[in-house]
């Protein structure tokens, strides 16, 4: 029975999206509608197993003895699952809006089902393998969005994305396979599976080459380049996918990979510790100076991404539990904050055109739940109480000091000195909307007008949520805690 | 749950202010008076018990809140001073926009002041000081002029790094000690001993607090902001907020370094500095609101070397406590009042400039009076409020000075020196607005009877009356210091303090004489021209423009951007991806072919296929035999090709043949059929069930 439901909740997205993506050149609202019946059905279906479900491994395939796919939903898959199923059926809703009247919306939301079908699976992946070719499958499944507007940009932000994701994999690969030949690919379990301790200096660097596998997706640096230039893609799919599920799957393959295959206690303190970390302390101020940078709205927000996926995987590798805690809360309250953020800077272009954020002059008037939501992301992306931002902020750091090595230190100065950037580079869009200058030309015209309600339940949703998470962070805090053992 | 309500019943109903406000203004206006009112009379209700309050949980460590004689006599004049500003409000708002938002983020920031004073924490503490923080920004940018945004600015970048470096030294805190609670800050600092964590800690946490109170040298935000707010918000800014600062510094200095020499000296400098500079600045300026901001510099100087010093006494420390507690709540009323009156000012002539706004309080005795009592209280004149608190912190500082010495002493100077500066620019401003004519529109400020309604007139003889509560200093002044010294921890006093005594009077009367003689030897012969105000200072001369400016918007940037241009996408960047990527490529690679060549090789050797039985390969194969039978057909028609159609067929049969084996000796040609395998395999399973 449970096998049938799991294979229910793979089977419900791939199957209409597979159906959505053959009636491609179909025009009109029905594309959209299907997909947010069948995603909706399939979050209800999640959420039940995420409740209800119990830690059985489901095979799927038996290949060899050591080559087996199989299915288990541990809490850390559900703790991943659970904020895909949240914030999926959101996007759907809000893409229906956004894409009213374009084209080719049958292969749209077909490959946009397609990859809710992919991320859960990598979510409920059992063994290294399974993650491995779900996780390979993700880039083929999401790489089709990016290239959804067909023009020059899209087809170079596609070959980038392409080279980027598949290459990174054949480090992965690499590492999979010497897990497999030292007999470590069974199904994960906290701690790790290695179990006689092995060459140290080998299992040192296949772990740093699986973390720069797995890495292209969460945009370490120098990986992180196809994710600005992904944001060419319709607003949805940079919300979501490239700021949630795909970059997400790589944090999410990276804690699988450090802390259910090898063991966190036998790389603290190595250079195999080292070296990541370092690159991540880096990434952290690098993604949020760059972000500064930018005048183009959905692109600041993107190396903003860059950097707060640093955020969660400082957390994860000072291979402590109370790091793996911080980082997965951290995980959550990025996804739910970026999200909106980048559906604000959507709407904005959706109404106005408007793709830049100095062009933001006086706009909050014109759309003032669109850029209500957009301040409150910012205070929470910066990390101001009581949003939930702030949270995962405090936790990250006493984790840092609880870790007390010199990088840890470090990485906490540069978590402060990042988020003084966040703060710049998120508060003058918001402050230019609210407050324009008297003498400045006026962004819009006067008859713009806020977004439909297909846009706004969602702000509103999320808002709530960020505010809600912040003052009340029990439920994802002990999640968190039970997933990292404390 | 009383100490809840202060708290969070104002942030409740603003959103109902601002809901009524969309409705009918005059509604919206009755209700934050209302809301005013209900603060102040919570309060009143508050001051009768002490009580603790905790809601576990929220904002993941719980808040604490904690009501003791300080935050009593505090949380009283907060909500006198809410309650006064907001019934002052919508006269002085007649004519302005977006007043709905004002009142909404008004009742917002009465609610995250509570918060701050009233914390057992500093967690608690913190959280609502950033809140604070951000709804009071909204004061700052409300009439959106270019010098509004120019100083919202500002004020939102001292709050950011303010509120992030607090944040760094609150972690180190909590990391070090294990606690923020502020009354058990001090018996876990003496059980960790003297470490040097322990002061960065408290040098972040002075930072972001000392940065609100408007303390030197991050008092940058602070004449900037104040004078650009509407009046009321401006009251607040300088009575309110800049207390929370004050608030936090006295936690830190009273709790985590009490009686720690270094620290009182490191207060005692930044204060005596921010003192002076001040009270300068205030001379100086010709813009009303400006020199009553740069007046609450000055003040807040007062009041930290008050702090300085009582970390320097130890045992000895009661007159500086008291001293610091009564300067405190005096101050705040004194701008409260003060404010009021500006806002008069600005409420009538829309004007700031002494020059233009001279003579308009002749003939206007109400205005004229409360003035009065402000001015000369913050002057530090016999009989007001002022005096008091100025003899006590003067008091403290001799007997510091009696064990320290010259340097004391030295103090003890600019502490005159800057009282005497008080009572120059006090007169300055007085003289200017009440004493002389102004030379085109005199008969016009003189007609002008209706310059305040009944409720602002009331509001602002309300707010001056607590001033002259110096008249009685042993009845009521010695009631508030006796509440809030347990605060400090301040010792209690041997014996009542006599303060009309000629010894306490003498120092009065020297820093007013040097006030005297400031006015008439500097300000009214170099600070004047053809009768006119002009500002003497040099407007080069502003750390703000001078160094924080070109530090934060030209200097770091510069050295980001060298540093990251390093890294940018075309020069390492990009390189250093595509060198990663093609080793993975070529690694990659490697594996692939090195199976395939294993399978050619194979294939070539140990595995080699045997040759195909002697059957004749042309003419057995479908293909041929079906273009011979369409040749045939061809021919029976009588058409004739160059080629047969059976050759043809044979040829593309063999490459087809070709290709296919090559694919299908490829290692990726397997792992594509996995995955179609694994396609079927999927669905049949689930159709299976």
């Amino acid at each position: 029975m449970e096998n049938a439901l799991f294979l229910a909740a793979l089977g419900l997205p791939l199957l209409s999206g597979a159906t959505l993506c053959l009636l491609r050149d179909r025009e009109g609202r029905m594309p959209g509608r299907v997909a947010l019946g069948a995603t909706l059905l399939t979050s209800a279906l999640v959420w039940f197993l995420i409740l209800r479900a119990g830690e059985d491994t489901h095979v799927l395939l038996q290949i060899t003895d050591s080559l087996v796919l199989c299915l288990r939903f541990d809490r850390l898959g559900r703790f991943f699952a659970g904020i895909l199923a949240t914030l999926w059926p959101l996007t759907v809703l809000y893409a229906q809006s956004y894409l009213e009247g374009k084209p080719r919306l049958g292969s749209f939301f077909g490959f946009f089902t397609l990859s809710y079908a992919v991320s859960l699976g990598v979510s409920m992946a059992g063994n290294l393998l399974t993650l491995y070719v779900f996780y390979e499958l993700l880039t083929l499944a999401t790489a089709p969005l990016v290239l959804y507007p067909m023009g020059k940009k899209a087809l170079r932000a596609t070959v980038t994305y392409l080279i980027f994701s598949l290459g990174g994999a054949a480090f992965g690969f690499a590492t999979m396979a010497w897990l497999l030949s030292v007999d470590a690919g069974g199904v994960f379990s906290l701690g790790g599976l290695l179990n006689a301790a092995p060459d140290g200096t080998a299992m040192q660097i296949f772990f740093v080459l699986g973390f720069l596998g797995f890495g292209v997706k969460t945009a370490v640096f120098p990986l992180h380049i196809w994710l600005p230039r992904a944001t060419v893609a319709p607003t949805p799919v940079t919300a979501l996918l490239h700021a949630v599920a795909v970059v997400k799957a790589g944090a999410f393959a990276v804690i699988r990979l450090s802390w259910y295959c090898f063991d966190p206690t036998l790389l603290r303190g190595t250079w195999a510790q080292a070296v990541p970390l370092a690159l991540v302390c880096f990434t952290l101020v690098y993604g949020s100076a760059m972000a500064l940078k930018q005048v183009h709205w959905k692109k600041r927000l993107a190396y903003s991404t860059v950097a707060n996926l640093s955020y969660v995987l400082f957390g994860v590798l000072l291979f402590i539990p109370a790091g793996l805690q911080a980082g997965l809360v951290h995980m959550a309250a990025h996804a739910a904050t970026k999200i909106l953020a980048f559906c604000c800077a959507g709407a904005v272009y959706c109404r106005t055109g408007l793709e830049y954020h100095t062009q933001l002059n006086g706009l909050g008037r014109r759309m003032p739940v669109t850029f209500a939501a957009f301040t409150l992301s910012a205070l929470a992306l910066t990390g101001i109480p009581p949003f939930n931002g702030f949270v995962s902020k405090w936790y990250l750091l006493t984790a840092a000091a609880e870790a007390g090595t010199p990088l840890a230190y470090v990485g906490a100065g540069a978590l402060l000195l990042s988020a003084l950037l966040t703060a710049i580079y998120m508060l003058i869009p918001a402050v230019r909307a609210w407050f324009p200058r008297r003498d400045a030309a006026p962004a819009a015209p006067a008859a713009t007008r806020e977004a439909d309600w297909r846009m706004l339940v969602p702000f509103v949703i999320l808002s709530v949520s960020l505010l809600a998470l912040g003052l009340y962070a029990a439920p994802v805090l002990n999640a968190a805690a039970a997933i990292a053992g404390l | 749950m009383l100490i809840l309500l202060l708290i969070f019943l104002p942030v409740a109903l603003a959103p109902v202010s601002w809901l009524l406000g969309r409705r009918s203004k005059s509604l919206r206006d009755g209700f934050v008076g209302a809301v005013g009112l209900l603060e102040l009379a919570l309060a009143l209700f508050a001051v009768r018990g002490g009580a603790a309050a905790s809601v576990p949980a929220l904002c993941t460590m719980g808040f604490s809140f904690v009501m003791d004689g300080f935050r009593r006599v505090y949380t009283l004049i907060f909500a006198f001073m809410w309650a006064m500003t907001l019934l002052f409000s919508p006269d002085y708002f007649a004519h302005h926009h977006n007043r709905n938002r004002y009142y909404f983020f008004q009742l917002l920031t009465l609610g995250a002041t509570m918060g701050v004073f009233l914390a057992g924490d500093l967690y608690t503490a913190f959280v609502f000081f950033e809140i604070m923080s951000f709804t009071s920004f909204v004061w700052v940018i409300q009439e959106e002029t270019a010098g509004a945004i120019r100083a919202a600015k500002t004020y939102l970048a001292v709050a950011v790094i303010g509120g992030l470096v607090a944040l760094m030294g609150l972690f180190l805190l909590w990391d070090t000690l294990g606690t923020l609670t502020v009354s058990e800050l001090y018996p876990a600092a003496q059980a960790a001993g003297k470490l040097p964590v322990l002061y960065t800690a408290g040098v972040c946490i002075l930072f972001g607090f000392g940065a609100k109170a408007g303390m030197f040298p991050l008092h940058i935000w602070l004449p900037k902001a104040h004078p650009v707010a509407p009046a009321p918000a401006s009251a607040l800014l300088s009575g309110a907020l800049t207390k929370t600062g004050v608030w936090g510094i006295l936690v830190l200095s009273c709790n985590l370094f009490r009686g720690n020499p270094a620290w009182g000296t490191l207060i005692l400098c930044l204060g005596a500095v921010t003192m002076l500079l001040g009270a300068v600045l205030a001379l100086f300026s010709i813009d009303l609101k400006r020199t009553l901001a740069c007046s609450s510099m000055s003040q807040i100087g007062f009041i930290l070397t008050g702090v300085g010093v009582f970390g320097l006494l130890g045992e000895e420390n009661a007159l500086a406590a008291r001293g610091v507690v009564l300067h405190m709540s005096n101050h705040s009323l004194f701008k409260l009042v003060l404010f009021l009156c500006a806002g008069t000012v600005y409420r009538n002539l829309h004007r700031l400039d002494l020059n233009e706004i001279r003579g308009f309080g002749r003939k206007k005795p109400l205005l004229k009076l409360c003035f009065l009592i402000g001015a000369a209280g913050i002057a530090g004149v016999p009989l007001l409020s002022g005096y008091v608190s100025k003899t006590l912190l003067h008091e403290s500082i001799v007997e510091a000075a009696a064990h320290y010495g010259w340097a004391l002493t030295l103090v003890e100077w600019v502490f005159l020196l800057s009282g005497g500066l008080t009572a120059a620019y006090m007169t300055k401003l007085f003289v200017a607005v009440f004493v002389e004519k102004h030379p085109i529109r005199q008969a016009e400020f003189d007609g002008m009877k209706r310059y305040l309604n009944r409720p602002a007139a009331l509001a602002l003889t309300l707010a001056a009356l607590p001033i002259l509560c110096g008249a009685l200093p042993n009845q009521t002044m010695d009631w508030v210091a006796n509440l809030g010294v347990d605060f400090l921890h301040g010792e209690s006093l041997a014996h009542a303090i006599h303060y009309f005594s000629l010894e306490n009077l003498k120092g009065a009367a020297i820093s007013l004489a040097i006030g005297a003689a400031v006015y008439l030897g500097i300000v009214r012969p170099w600070m004047r021209r053809d009768g006119n105000y002009v500002n003497r200072w040099p407007q080069t001369l502003d750390l703000e423009e001078l160094v924080y400016r070109p530090l934060l918007l030209r200097f770091l940037p510069g050295v980001f951007g060298a540093v990251f241009a390093l890294f940018g996408e075309n020069r390492l960047t990009a390189p250093a991806a595509k060198a990663t990527l093609q080793a993975g490529k070529t690694l990659s690679h490697a594996f692939s072919d090195s199976t395939d060549a294993l399978v050619l090789g194979l294939r070539q050797t140990v595995l080699r296929q045997s040759p195909p039985e002697d059957e004749d390969p042309v003419t057995s194969s479908v293909a041929y035999r079906l273009g011979d039978r369409l040749d045939r057909a061809a021919r029976r028609r009588g058409q004739r090709g160059r080629q047969t159609r059976a050759e043809r067929f044979y040829r593309s049969r063999r490459t087809r043949q070709a290709t296919g084996r090559r694919i299908r000796g490829n290692l990726s040609f397997a792992l594509l059929m996995l995955a179609l395998g694994l396609c079927v395999v999927f669905g049949w399973i689930l159709f299976r069930g």
